[in-house]
């Protein structure tokens, strides 16, 4: 799951020079992640693991690492 | 007649209103003329008149005050957008010369002439009862840098008739009065920013600005919006595509907010359909303008007429504008008082005939008389609200070590508009990742290429042109 997250957020929303460098740990949001690409994010999750991820929810304490997304998808996969 | 005096005026019919909301402060316009008053008095004595200054200040009440207190000493205000990385500031502040910055505390590190350097919270307290610097119409009142098709930023310079022009005809418009709450999200440096500072201020409104980190939690933005009891709201329209999608505005009700006024790209009428179904009772409308002409056309959305599959109109001529179109090239023509003075660059400003301005947009008149949109006729994107010229990205790219050539384009993108793509051309034995390291610290985040691809060499037209459409299928593919 990590990774299927990290492809497209390294492909299609931020640009990173090195992924590979960028930890599960790392601020997404200190590295440019905005309301734009949170709401392309969120409208691929859902897509992609056939999650519902309630509007409430969506919040920098969820969506500020690779880690924190992963936890917050898993919580709603259930 | 200098743009400080309908707002003295109006802290004489309503001194305490409440001018400006930011967290949990607020400020009436009683108090809020005492500390332009103030600031003018120190301006004064540092005789600015007719010269730049530039705002190291994100928006709020000390960046406004600041605004206001240079314009009623006969300066001229630059706001700098705080989240560019140190070098583009740089590149801005050479080019524009300021004859002062003012910001919070010591100078920042990216600052080389720091005597320039004003702290804010060291402006003595001596304070008397200042007149606003006489200005004739074409005085210089604000400069706004946006992304220059030559590579680097350039600064549009906006004279006080140009935005009295706006300000009043936005009172007019949208009938804004001392009872309107507006919300304030846009960064000043941002056109859209003189109705947030200007037209508010002149009708005896309250402002209140948007927490930052609330653009991120639109469920919470739209409680905020709600607490807040907002009228009116001017905004980009990819963040109002975000609050129908993600808001929760099925179950929060803003029954306050009656005007959402929008400009800056074009709001793709799927979203907007779902946002005025989720808010049935608000007027919307769609503002269209250069930042050289702020705004010229303005369309009222008419419900009824909204259709998934097609863009909406930019409508009818605003601001007293008269446009007319190019009939070879179907280009919009701007011929208007809010119409720009010109560049401003290297410290002064560099004239250029203005008066009927070539937008570079393209445009056509529908059945109804009204204009409509159909893309740019240069290579300019639009990114979240964000001009930006390829041309500069690739002046940042063509620099770093291990790049032959290098093309940017626009890919189309649902939310965002466009975002910048890169085709590149490396040396040999070069890696990519390794070469395009640097760019994150160049480039302001909305400017950066979401999509590198590594080409052998670059596709040309027959005349030797780099073919850009050639580019933008080989990304599509």
């Amino acid at each position: 799951m990590k990774q299927q997250i990290r492809n497209f957020i390294f492909s299609e929303i931020i640009f990173v020079a090195e992924p590979t460098s960028f930890s599960d740990d790392d601020n997404l949001i200190e590295s440019g992640l905005d309301s734009m690409g949170i709401m392309r994010l969120i409208v691929f999750l859902e897509e992609q693991f056939n999650v519902t991820l309630p509007d409430s929810e969506i919040d920098p304490d969820n969506i500020k690492s690779i880690n924190t997304l992963e936890k917050w998808i898993l919580l709603h996969k259930a | 007649m200098n743009i400080v005096t309908p707002f003295l005026q109006q802290c004489v019919r309503t001194p305490n209103n409440i001018a400006f909301v930011e967290a949990e402060e607020q400020i009436t316009y009683s108090e809020l003329r005492a500390i332009i008053l103030r600031l003018t008095t120190f301006l004064n004595f540092k005789h600015v008149q007719n010269q730049c200054i530039a705002i190291a200040l994100d928006r709020g009440i000390s960046s406004v005050s600041c605004i206001y207190s240079i314009l009623a000493a006969g300066a001229i205000y630059l706001p700098l957008d705080m989240k560019n990385p140190a070098t583009r500031l740089q590149i801005i502040v050479e080019d524009a010369q300021p004859r002062l910055i003012i910001g919070f505390g010591a100078p920042p590190d990216w600052l080389l002439d720091i005597d320039k350097w004003l702290d804010y919270s060291q402006i003595p307290a001596t304070s008397f009862n200042v007149t606003p610097a006489e200005s004739s119409p074409n005085s210089l009142a604000a400069i706004l840098y946006t992304s220059g098709s030559t590579g680097k930023p350039k600064g549009v310079a906006l004279s006080h008739q140009a935005l009295s022009n706006f300000s009043s005809w936005a009172q007019k418009t949208f009938t804004i009065t001392e009872k309107e709450q507006i919300a304030s999200l846009t960064p000043f440096h941002f056109d859209l920013s003189i109705f947030d500072i200007f037209t508010s201020l002149s009708s005896g409104a309250s402002v209140h600005f948007i927490p930052t980190h609330l653009t991120l939690s639109p469920s919470r933005l739209t409680y905020w919006l709600y607490e807040h009891k907002i009228s009116c709201w001017y905004t980009v329209p990819s963040l109002l595509s975000f609050i129908a999608l993600k808001g929760s505005l099925d179950k929060t009700s803003l029954p306050n907010l009656k005007q959402i006024i929008f400009a800056g790209e074009v709001f793709q009428s799927v979203h907007l359909i779902n946002l005025s179904n989720l808010l049935p009772n608000a007027t919307f409308y769609n503002l269209y303008g250069p930042t050289e002409t702020n705004v010229s056309c303005y369309w009222k959305v008419e419900r009824n007429r909204l259709n998934p599959e097609q863009n909406i109109p930019i409508g009818q001529p605003a601001c007293g504008a008269k446009l007319s179109i190019n009939s070879e090239t179907g280009e919009l023509i701007v011929n208007s008082i809010n119409n720009f003075s010109g560049y401003w660059q290297q410290g002064e400003l560099r004239p250029i005939d203005t008066k009927n301005y070539a937008t570079g947009d393209k445009v056509s008149l529908n059945q109804y008389g009204e204009y409509c949109y159909h893309g740019r006729l240069d290579r300019m994107l639009k990114c979240s609200g964000h001009r930006v010229e390829p041309a500069e990205i690739e002046h940042y790219i063509s620099k770093l070590d291990g790049i032959q050539e290098c093309a940017v384009i626009g890919i189309k993108d649902m939310t965002s508009g466009q975002r910048p793509a890169a085709a590149v051309v490396l040396h040999e034995n070069t890696e990519l990742a390794e070469t395009i390291h640097p760019l994150k610290k160049q480039l302001p985040t909305y400017m950066q290429p979401s999509k590198f691809l590594v080409l052998d060499k670059l596709p040309v037209l027959s005349n030797g042109k780099i073919d850009y459409q050639a580019i933008k299928l080989l990304f599509n593919s």
